[in-house]
């Protein structure tokens, strides 16, 4: 995970910020957090008046209500080891953890739907790909020669395709 | 020819698991041989194994493995388990499948200047054979699944080698990696600790996986690196019409340090190399840019002594690097 202050490190740390009764966590790399214990130090009131900082390093474990825990049936990692370290078991794990999985994904990539390649399953699917192939790169070359009337009807055909592929 | 002068390399990556088995197989002998097997089997039933060289990491010495991932044909990742972890390679060295990494398979590519989509093509074309004979762990909504939910989706990552000294004697970098993070890149200094940039080297990298595919991944890859192309030519351009005794002088002392040495420290020699690399691309000195680049790999500790085949150290290693680099470059 990334640091959530500079954005560009890896976050080695997690802080609970205890702002009124709400507990916030934050994550944060070794530089960013070193700067946050300075401003500590050189007595930000505001800042050690409205925060509580347990800095956790490694194998210590995060102040913030128990959970119950989840265990995947099939590797036995359980959800608290996963949080730990940010590791998990098996394929198998995602199915077992995914509601506490999609926020996480969600913070790290924006999204939560897979884009782009698929796994090629069928033979058919295998022949429709290499043929999808074929024709983009027929179809770029008469582009390139400026043959726009077969660029048109290769560009058609791909059309078609592709609609097969949705059926 | 732009982008020569600052992309170096074009690096794609592929993470992929087998479904059925767990992720960690350094713990698990059984399953880490498991996967070496299969996919070493997989390769060869695809008709695909030919040009490929196979290697376990335990039979080989330290210095020989710190050289291959000094080449970037393996990561640190997969040493850190040396014991299961085993890697093929093709005779070119530009191609690597890492077996028992962080993920079961990390296929990666590695091509020459700004070239990702032949990069991918590589790395894509490798995945093809073996997918015909195994079945990768995918979730029709969360596309592969890997061990680290950062790399859940594609599985890619699509990193550009970039050097940027201007930007960086600019003090520009701060502002670039925050520009970069908003479309979802990452960028970070390839060698040295913490923030330092030896070399003034620098990967740009895709962070998002889930969501975006590959190409276009790519594309935004190769549109940031355009940009920093132009921001870095455009500085160099005005230091070279305000400054250029100054320029010149700091160019032509770094060559003459590069090719009259006789003891090379690996900091200076990131130092020179950056200065002289600058000097090359703006046809100041009289050097292949390619020639340079092949350098900065070949002249690295572990390189040297493997090459060299002998535990050099000290001022000794520093002896043999200045050699060679006046060798290269012809004294």
């Amino acid at each position: 995970m990334l640091c959530e202050e500079c954005r560009q490190k890896e976050a080695t740390y997690t802080i609970s910020v205890l702002v009124g009764d709400e507990v916030t966590t934050r994550h944060l790399c070794a530089d960013c957090m070193a700067k946050m214990n300075m401003d500590l130090q050189n007595g930000d009131i505001k800042t050690l008046l409205s925060s509580i900082l347990t800095a956790i390093t490694g194998g210590a474990e995060e102040k913030t209500a128990p959970v119950p825990e989840i265990v995947c049936p099939r590797c036995q990692m359980t959800l608290s080891r996963f949080n730990k370290t940010g590791r998990l078991g098996c394929p198998k794990c995602y199915e077992a953890f995914r509601e506490q999985l999609q926020p996480m994904l969600l913070r790290i990539h924006g999204r939560v739907t897979h884009a782009g390649r698929k796994p090629l399953d069928t033979q058919e699917a295998q022949q429709l790909r290499t043929r999808q192939e074929e024709l983009t790169r027929q179809m770029e070359a008469a582009v390139a020669r400026e043959d726009f009337e077969t660029a048109a009807l290769l560009r058609d055909q791909l059309r078609q395709l592709a609609r097969e592929e949705d059926d | 020819m732009m982008n020569g002068n600052t992309v170096l390399s074009s690096r794609v990556r592929l993470a992929r698991n087998f479904e059925d088995l767990p992720f960690d197989t350094a713990d698990h002998p059984d399953h880490a041989t498991m996967c070496i097997a299969r996919t070493a089997n997989a390769l060869k039933l695809s008709g695909a194994d030919r040009g490929f060289e196979f290697f376990r990491l335990q039979d080989m010495t330290q210095d020989r493995m710190q050289a291959m991932k000094e080449h970037h044909l393996i990561s640190k990742d997969l040493m850190a388990h040396t014991d299961a972890a085993a890697v093929l390679i093709d005779f070119k060295n530009t191609l690597a499948i890492m077996m028992n990494e962080e993920d079961h398979l990390r296929i990666q590519a590695v091509t020459e200047g700004m070239s990702l989509r032949k990069a991918a093509d590589r790395v894509f074309m490798v995945e093809d054979a073996l997918s015909r004979q195994v079945n990768f762990a995918f979730d029709s909504q969360l596309g592969y699944l890997t061990a680290c939910p950062t790399n859940t989706g594609t599985g890619m990552r699509a990193s550009l080698l970039m050097h940027l000294p201007m930007l960086t004697r600019c003090k520009q970098m701060g502002d670039v990696g925050q520009i970069v993070a908003k479309v979802g890149l990452n960028i970070r200094g390839v060698y040295g600790e913490g923030s330092e940039a030896l070399g003034n080297l620098y990967q740009v990298s895709n962070q998002v996986t889930l969501g975006r595919t590959e190409q276009e991944n790519i594309a935004t890859v190769e549109a940031v690196a355009q940009q920093l192309t132009e921001m870095e030519n455009a500085l160099r351009e005005k230091t070279l019409l305000e400054h250029p005794a100054e320029l010149e002088d700091t160019i032509y002392r770094a060559w003459g340090t590069m090719k009259y040495a006789r003891l090379m420290p690996l900091p200076e020699f990131f130092r020179v190399w950056s200065d002289v690399r600058l000097g090359a691309a703006m046809g100041l000195v009289h050097v292949q840019p390619r020639l340079l680049d092949t350098l900065l790999e070949d002249m690295q500790d572990a390189c040297l002594r493997d090459d060299a085949e002998a535990y050099l150290t000290g001022a000794a290693l520093n002896e043999e690097r200045a050699k060679r680099i006046r060798a290269i470059l012809g004294e």
